[in-house]
């Protein structure tokens, strides 16, 4: 199965880098204008274009573009005097950072708050945690940023409110951007407990005489995990490519900005490395959770045996 | 240990082992001042290069980095006045195509080897092959070392703002080719201070040269951090992370200035508010239908209520402080006088205006302006651009009002007007050969009271001719902590931090 999905990946990662060099080159602006600013010569203009390749008719550049792809050389930024793939890579970490303090933030949070609401729905605590994902997924990011800076920064004086440097400058944008990550987690946590601690084998565990915790954590939590795990390595790619607001708000120096400033300044190269990089980690973390699906879900292990 | 309980243990320190890897270097610590001689300050545009040859050398950030770690031919003073950098003294040829520049002696890079003439001449060829902004201000010209301490640029015709132009170029070590970006990593200069860190687009930390030449700057570390958002730089500002902002809109002053412990400061800029008129749209075409345009504006109290600290209303078509400023005749605001000359110059206001601009920045003005056109029957579309998109029109002259904050960083009326205004230029779609010839004679003249004088003339023709509205003049405000002593605002928003000092340090 994992072949399987590889070369499919294979496709996509295909179909992505054509997209991105259609949809660039389709933005009204002309790259060496921008780079050079309004005071450049009309010759000036035409030796950058040349340059960068960018007068040789569209489907040559395609076949170009692609096959230095193939090469996984991303092409030159003109703009930033050094290859894109360079300055993608010196941004990731922050990025990469930022992806997995907020998920585990949204998945430890998402898991506690599904798992008591869903062991007694209905119930006072379901009601509240039901009406708090409602607002944490409601909330728009850069109002739960701007808030939490104004409480922890501003007025407690707790946290940094912007840029990178120590763990306490992860803590403000990693909180805000699992917010609605949380409420999605907890919310298909609480629904999928509720219907797990429906199922015969629960029954059959209690009446094995297991305490209620046991049949929780041991039976109904480990089955209820299934559908959280897709919704985690779909999300986490969304993620990734979400930030970018709240990289804005706390000055975190991750893709974010890298690819909006590309955006804006047509840089063709970053745009489309930048791209196809997060293409390709959201392909790999569909396939990891689809081995960890396997892993966790013993009937697809034997379909997939079969 | 189970299977499921093993992969959740190993998620788990994944997860945890990763997030507190990464990204923990260097920078302040939250939520408080950052250790004594450290002087934190956070822009108005991110450093995203360190080359000042390069494609971003004339972006502000670059800019910024450089005037710290790299030395210049000159640079440009407080008052606007050309000062000797590494150059002590120079002076034109026969004409002004020629100039020659007599280095100082005994200056020396970080790495503690001598700055020559060589050096000089080979920053300048590595500037002219990279082809980025700052060579377009240089076409065709040569530069040579006649002497060990003796540089020559020479022009293809007579140009007396070379000296002024020259702010913009920097000089690194003659060893440094065109292609040699690891250099800029951690480059080597010969300005105030030297590089310990960059980060492009996040931080610059940068120590005192101990080999500087001129006096060594007072404070032990130096970070410029880039904070894109606005909010975010204030609010760093009033944590105390952050010591020195600048470039900060009207309307979040008074929340400063009531703020204990921060001096908020305003200092007149080199830029304008400029809005032209396209003169090939056929109903501009005349200068009366212009100057009407501009009059039915009110712009004196759009003004007082959008920019009361950081705007004035504009008596000139560049700020006072550049070479060439000469104080015009204000225009007043008058809507019946303005109705009236549109009638009678068969103004169609059935017909559209479009009215572009690119920054949100200045949203509300261009919106007002609009408003006050609208009110004598004057339709405007007002389009935001895109940057790319902005400067391509801007460009192919697909507008017909286009709204710019033109500043000078030259210091001099050559970069502004004699740039801009000509008929080869094609800016404006307006061609006068009189103006030509004012402005070719400004550019040629080697005597700086005969240019300010000719400039003056040009400006007066295009003041009244309307080739743009000129409505303000921009002030650039400053606020920092009361820690940081000896700070002075710039007025081209690159401030100078060498001789500031942080009180207790």
């Amino acid at each position: 199965m994992v072949v399987r999905r590889l070369l499919i990946g294979v496709f996509v990662m295909w179909g992505a880098a054509s997209v991105i060099f259609v949809i660039v080159r389709a933005a009204p602006g002309d790259p060496a204008a921008v780079f050079l600013g309004p005071d450049a010569t009309k010759e000036q203009i035409a030796r950058l274009t040349a340059t960068l390749g960018l007068d040789k008719p569209l489907f040559e550049q395609y076949v170009r573009y692609l096959g230095d792809v193939l090469r996984l050389d991303f092409g030159e930024s003109y703009r930033l005097g050094r290859p894109a793939m360079e300055a993608v890579f010196e941004r990731l970490p922050a990025t990469v950072d930022l992806t997995l303090t907020a998920t585990a933030i949204a998945v430890v949070a998402g898991l506690a708050l599904g798992l008591v609401a869903g062991s007694r729905p209905g119930g006072a605590v379901d009601r509240v945690v039901s009406a708090a994902t409602i607002a944490l997924q409601s909330f728009p990011t850069f109002w739960v940023g701007i808030m939490l800076v104004l409480t922890f920064a501003l007025g407690l004086r707790l946290l940094p409110s912007a840029g990178v440097g120590t763990p306490a400058h992860l803590v403000l944008p990693a909180v805000t951007l699992a917010f609605p990550f949380t409420a999605i987690v907890a919310r298909l946590t609480r629904s999928s407990v509720t219907e797990s601690m429906r199922e015969p084998y629960v029954q059959t565990a209690r009446s094995k005489g297991l305490s209620e915790r046991q049949v929780l954590l041991g039976h109904a939590l480990r089955n209820s995990l299934i559908p959280v795990v897709t919704i985690v390595g779909l999300q986490m790619g969304a993620l990734m490519g979400g930030a970018v607001i709240v990289e804005n708000v706390f000055a975190w120096p991750g893709l974010g900005s890298l690819v909006v400033d590309a955006v804006a300044n047509r840089d063709y190269a970053v745009v489309q490395a930048v791209t196809l990089l997060i293409a390709g980690i959201v392909m790999v973390l569909n396939i990891v959770a689809d081995v960890l699906y396997i892993r966790l879900d013993p009937r697809i292990r034997t379909e997939a045996r079969s | 240990m189970t299977g499921f309980r093993k992969m959740t243990a190993f998620a788990a320190a994944a997860v945890l082992l990763l997030a507190g890897c990464a990204t923990t270097t260097g920078g302040s610590g939250g939520g408080g001042d950052p250790a004594g001689g450290r002087l934190t300050a956070a822009g108005t545009y991110p450093i995203e290069s360190l080359d000042p040859h390069g494609a971003q050398g004339a972006t502000t950030g670059t800019q910024l980095a450089a005037q710290a770690i790299f030395s210049r031919l000159v640079r440009p003073g407080a008052d606007g006045k050309v000062e000797g950098d590494l150059a002590e003294k120079w002076e034109p040829g026969a004409t002004a195509a020629e100039w020659t520049f007599h280095l100082r002696s005994g200056v020396t890079f970080s790495d503690g080897k001598p700055v020559a003439a060589a050096d000089v001449v080979a920053s300048f060829e590595r500037m002219m092959t990279l082809d980025g902004p700052n060579a377009a201000n240089f076409p065709g010209y040569k530069m040579t070392a006649p002497a060990e301490n003796e540089v020559k640029l020479t022009a293809p015709a007579p140009d007396a703002s070379i000296p002024r132009k020259l702010g913009l170029f920097y000089v690194i070590p003659r060893t440094v080719t065109a292609q040699d970006t690891a250099f800029f990593t951690r480059p080597i200069g010969s300005g105030p201070y030297t590089v310990n860190r960059f980060a492009p687009g996040e931080v610059l930390a940068m120590s005192p040269n101990a080999k500087y030449w001129g006096d060594r700057p007072q404070l032990a570390n130096l970070e410029i951090r880039t904070i894109p958002d606005l909010s975010a730089r204030l609010t760093a500002l009033r944590t105390g992370e952050v010591d020195v902002v600048w470039g900060i809109p009207d309307d979040q002053l008074p929340v400063l200035s009531e703020t204990d412990g921060l001096t908020v400061k305003t200092v007149p800029s080199t830029a304008v508010f400029t809005m032209w008129f396209n003169s090939s749209t056929p109903a501009l075409k005349t200068a009366e239908v212009r100057r009407a345009l501009w009059q039915a504006v009110d712009f004196g109290t759009i003004i007082k209520q959008l920019y009361p600290r950081t705007g004035a209303l504009a008596d000139g078509l560049v700020a006072p402080a550049v070479l060439g400023y000469a104080k015009q005749q204000p225009v007043g605001h008058d809507p019946k006088a303005a109705k009236a000359a549109l009638e009678s110059a068969g103004f169609d206001f059935g017909k559209k205006l479009r009215l572009q601009f690119s920054d949100a920045e200045f949203r509300p003005f261009v919106q007002a302006v609009a408003s006050g056109l609208a009110e004598i029957g004057v339709q405007v579309d007002v389009l935001e651009k895109e940057k790319a998109v902005f400067t391509e029109d801007l460009l192919a002259l697909n507008w017909d009002i286009n709204f710019q904050q033109l500043a000078t960083p030259t210091y001099d009326a050559a970069s502004n007007l004699g740039r801009l205004y000509t008929c080869a230029a094609k800016r404006t779609g307006y061609c006068n050969k009189d103006l030509d010839e004012l402005l070719a004679k400004a550019g040629e003249s080697p005597d700086e009271a005969e240019r300010a004088e000719l400039y003056g003339q040009a400006g007066k023709i295009i003041w009244a001719d309307a080739v743009g509205m000129y409505p303000m003049t921009v002030q650039l405000a400053y606020s920092w902590r009361a820690r940081v002593t000896g700070f002075t605002p710039d007025p081209s928003g690159l401030p100078d931090f060498s001789h500031v000092r942080l009180a207790g340090a």
